[in-house]
């Protein structure tokens, strides 16, 4: 008998509840979309963030100072270590083992640097970085290169010439440039031209062995700059860790990239966070205004059924099934609707699709039933309604 | 007669309109809200990115390359270009003088410290903390590392920014006498751990040939090269390498907008309209244009890592805003139609009553319409000032800054209302209106 008078009002009241279901259908879909970009935009915001560059340096503990200063460059075991961690089962590996597990605490890219200062072209003194070229559009993307990218860590033959340093020496890609350090020298081919607005402007960039060569300090590097991926708080983290296993060796977190960083991310966090909790709330409101109105229109039957003999429970139970239901089927499409919305607004803004929170359709789902059983709430104010009054007044 | 009824509908049925009246104006505060955080987010969080330190660097066109390793130039003291400082205040004149945040100058000389028995080889680098810097306007502008370096942390006190550095400075190297005025400045602090000061400390610096008196009023923390340094008044230091009134290197910290495709292109290809729009732009390349047209000398350079990462993630999020503030309307565009056509398809009955009493289809609908309109500024009035209210308060709370209120906003979420309710009731008007009274009547 219930469920048959259930059908019948459903089948009855297509028009009304169809309706009804697109605004609940609606205020799903935006409240599952953005709970799905809350929680997947921060984290894809500190990701281009990450592009502020390397955040923590490695080096000796001795002063900054120059190649000629063997104090200042190492080498060794310690680096190889280091330098591994680039690889897939390097350092996370061994980070497993302690607290830098876990979420963040990635090398997301790592170069090793040796600073010499080099004459050049008609007697002008610049610094040379011997690095991994191949690195640097992962490590500095912000790098603005007029000519090409070097790919591969072991030519020898090509360099990057910073824009200042081009400058002043009139080189343009594919130029010709002769580096001179003690008695030695290197022949080199321009690739491009570097401008980034930093020091990188005045220097010039080649492959570690370059260097190596150049200065007589084979194996040998000055500093080793890495991208770490997580908040600040798992970057120092990580730099503990890792000077642990590194004796002898200076690991710094840069602190004004951190710094910077957390208290743009805490903002990041408080905008959407405080964004998205608004308009859940006003949309949840919105659509429980629209039930109310629905369950209101229901004062005559409820007037009717309860003339015909019906028990005041039976029929409450009867309405609020009805929205049950009707909140049920919003939450369901509206959620997965919403996981539509928010895979493409993922693409257009960051480029790849948000990634998906499974616990987001239930609770949608749940919040949805329960706006609409709140809505069904006025019915209950029926139950000392006379049901002639009522007839007579819709009549 | 028609005003009546439609008083009549208000006041009979009070629960119905309110409801549609309040989903109505929660929808439009909802799309308001967003709308104005859309709006704010790129310029709010132009200023946030401040923190990121300076986005533009300037030196001498004619100064030698920098031999900078780690932070530490290696270049001979002597050797380079300067600039001069009178020239700072041109900064606040040009075209867009507000955008400029704050400016540094700096220079840098070798140093080396005595403590007991060790020796220190350091730098001390000479800045401006809180300076006022006067416009040829005639006003002030206060500006130093407090504005362009936030991140630098200092444990104690930062140097009194007006010292008298001249005077308190030379001593010849035989022992600084007990009375000797000292000068106060600030230690990096892993050079105060290495050596072994602390705040309050008076230590001797041997820069330049000569001796000076430093009192240690604070230690400073910057994750940098700074660390191993001493920052001193930057009169001191100018007074030290005998180059009064000039600097080496100014960082300048400026508001911009984004880089666009039209932004990025050469201005020199463009034509002299597109030049004017492209250098009344808060472009970060307009912005270093027009400091190097104030500057005589001056080589302004984008810092790219901090230019570019902001222009990518205020792209981003602006971008974010626009969609979620979009998908937000769409979302309150379907709730108000559907509690629009709601109410109408409710009303059937009476509907039918009035056609059975004569009452032509056009004067029932625009009965309805009358009333649909009513509503719709009503609630959209209401909507848009709770949304005003909502962008000032989320404003308040994320940024400290209320949201700007936009009058702007006002006719557009009116004009949306009414066409979003109209929308919403005309689909079921018209079945309405097409209705038999009879069979309505007896219930069908």
């Amino acid at each position: 008998m219930f469920w048959r008078l259930l059908r019948q009002m459903i089948v009855q009241g297509r028009g009304r509840l169809g309706v009804a279901l697109v605004a609940l259908v609606s205020g799903a879909t935006v409240s599952a979309a953005l709970l799905n970009l809350e929680f997947d935009a921060e984290r894809k915001i500190t990701r281009e963030l990450r592009t502020l560059g390397p955040n923590v340096l490695v080096r000796t503990s001795a002063a900054p100072g120059a190649a000629d200063d063997t104090g200042a460059v190492f080498g060794g075991e310690a680096l190889d270590a280091l330098l591994a961690t680039e690889s897939e089962n390097g350092w996370r590996h061994k980070a497993a083992s302690t607290e830098a597990r876990g979420e963040g605490g990635e090398v997301s890219a790592l170069a090793p640097s040796l600073y010499v200062i080099v004459r050049a072209g008609s007697d002008t003194s610049l610094v040379l970085s011997g690095t991994w070229l191949d690195a640097y559009p992962r490590l500095a993307p912000w790098w603005r290169v007029e000519g090409a990218w070097v790919t591969d860590r072991n030519d020898a033959a090509v360099c990057l010439v910073g824009h200042q340093a081009a400058a002043r020496m009139v080189l343009r890609p594919g130029s010709r440039l002769e580096l001179r350090y003690a008695n030695r020298s290197a022949a080199l081919r321009v690739a491009g031209i570097v401008s980034t607005g930093g020091a990188e402007d005045d220097q010039v960039f080649v492959n570690l062995p370059v260097a190596q060569e150049l200065s007589g300090l084979p194996g040998k590097v000055s500093l080793v700059q890495m991208s770490v991926g997580g908040s600040p708080q798992q970057v120092e983290r990580f730099s503990a860790d890792l000077a642990g296993h590194l004796p002898g060796l200076e690991v710094r977190p840069l602190r004004q990239i951190a710094l910077a960083e957390g208290q743009l991310l805490a903002r990041v966090h408080a905008l959407l966070f405080w964004s998205v909790g608004l308009i859940l709330t006003l949309t949840s409101l919105c659509v429980l205004s629209t039930t109310a109105a629905l369950a209101i229109e229901r004062r005559a039957d409820v007037g009717l059924m309860k003339a015909l003999g019906g028990e005041m429970n039976r029929i409450v139970r009867l309405f609020l099934a009805e929205a049950g239901l009707l909140g049920a089927a919003g939450g369901i499409v509206g959620a997965l609707l919403g996981a539509l919305l928010s895979a493409w607004i993922g693409r257009r803004v960051f480029g790849t699709a948000a990634t998906l929170r499974p616990e987001v359709i239930p609770l949608i789902i749940a919040v949805m039933v329960a706006v609409a059983l709140l809505g069904a709430l006025p019915l209950r104010l029926l139950g000392h309604v006379r049901p002639a009054a009522v007839l007579r007044e819709s009549g | 007669m028609f005003f009546r009824i439609l008083g009549e509908s208000f006041l009979r049925n009070p629960a119905r309109k309110w409801l549609e009246g309040a989903a109505l104006a929660l929808g439009m505060a909802i799309t308001t809200a967003a709308m104005l955080t859309a709006l704010d987010v790129s310029d709010r969080m132009a200023r946030e990115f401040r923190r990121l330190g300076a986005n533009l660097v300037v030196t001498s066109k004619t100064d030698t390359l920098p031999l900078v390793i780690a932070g530490t130039d290696f270049r001979p003291v002597e050797e380079g270009a300067w600039l001069r400082q009178s020239d700072l205040g041109k900064l606040r004149t040009i075209f867009w003088r507000l955008n400029i945040v704050g400016f540094s100058p700096f220079l840098e000389a070798p140093g080396e410290i005595a403590r007991g028995q060790n020796r220190f080889v350091t730098r001390v680098i000479g800045t401006w903390v809180d300076h006022a810097v006067a416009v040829p306007d005639g006003t002030t502008f206060r500006t130093g590392v407090l504005w362009t370096h936030p991140w630098w942390k200092i444990e104690g006190a930062w140097f009194p920014d007006s010292s008298p550095a001249a005077g308190a400075t030379a001593e010849n190297s035989a022992g600084a006498p007990a009375s000797a005025p000292q000068l106060d400045a600030v230690f990096g602090a892993s050079l105060a751990s290495r050596a072994g000061i602390h705040q309050g400390d008076i230590i001797i610096l041997r820069a330049a040939g000569r001796e000076f008196r430093l009192r240690a009023s604070g230690i400073l923390t910057t994750g940098g090269p700074e660390d191993q340094a001493i920052v001193a008044p930057l009169a001191f230091v100018q007074d030290l390498t005998g180059h009064p009134g000039e600097y080496r290197r100014l960082l300048v910290s400026a508001l911009t907008t984004p880089e666009d495709q039209f932004g990025r292109r050469d201005p020199s290809t463009l034509s002299p309209t597109e030049y004017d729009r492209w250098f009344c732009t808060p472009y970060i390349s307009a912005i270093a244009f027009q400091i190097k047209e104030a500057l005589p000398g001056a080589d302004v350079r984008v810092i790219r890592q901090v230019a570019d990462t902001e222009g990518r993630v205020l792209g981003k999020l602006s971008a974010l805003f626009w969609l979620v503030s979009l998908t937000a309307l769409l979302a309150a565009a379907l709730v108000i139609g559907s509690a629009s056509a709601t109410t109408v398809l409710e009303r059937r009955r009476e509907i039918g009553l009035m056609k059975a009493l004569g009452a032509g289809r056009r004067s029932i609908l625009s009965l309805f319409v009358a009333e649909q309109v009513l509503l719709a500024l009503a609630g959209g009035l209401l909507g848009y000032v709770a949304g005003e209210g909502l962008g000032f308060l989320v404003g308040k709370i994320v940024f400290g800054i209320p949201a700007t209120g936009r009058l702007v906003l006002f006719p557009v979420m009116m004009a949306l209302a009414l066409a979003v309710t109209l929308a919403g009731s005309l689909w079921p008007l018209g079945h309405v209106a097409r209705l038999q009274a009879a069979p309505v009547l007896r219930g069908e």
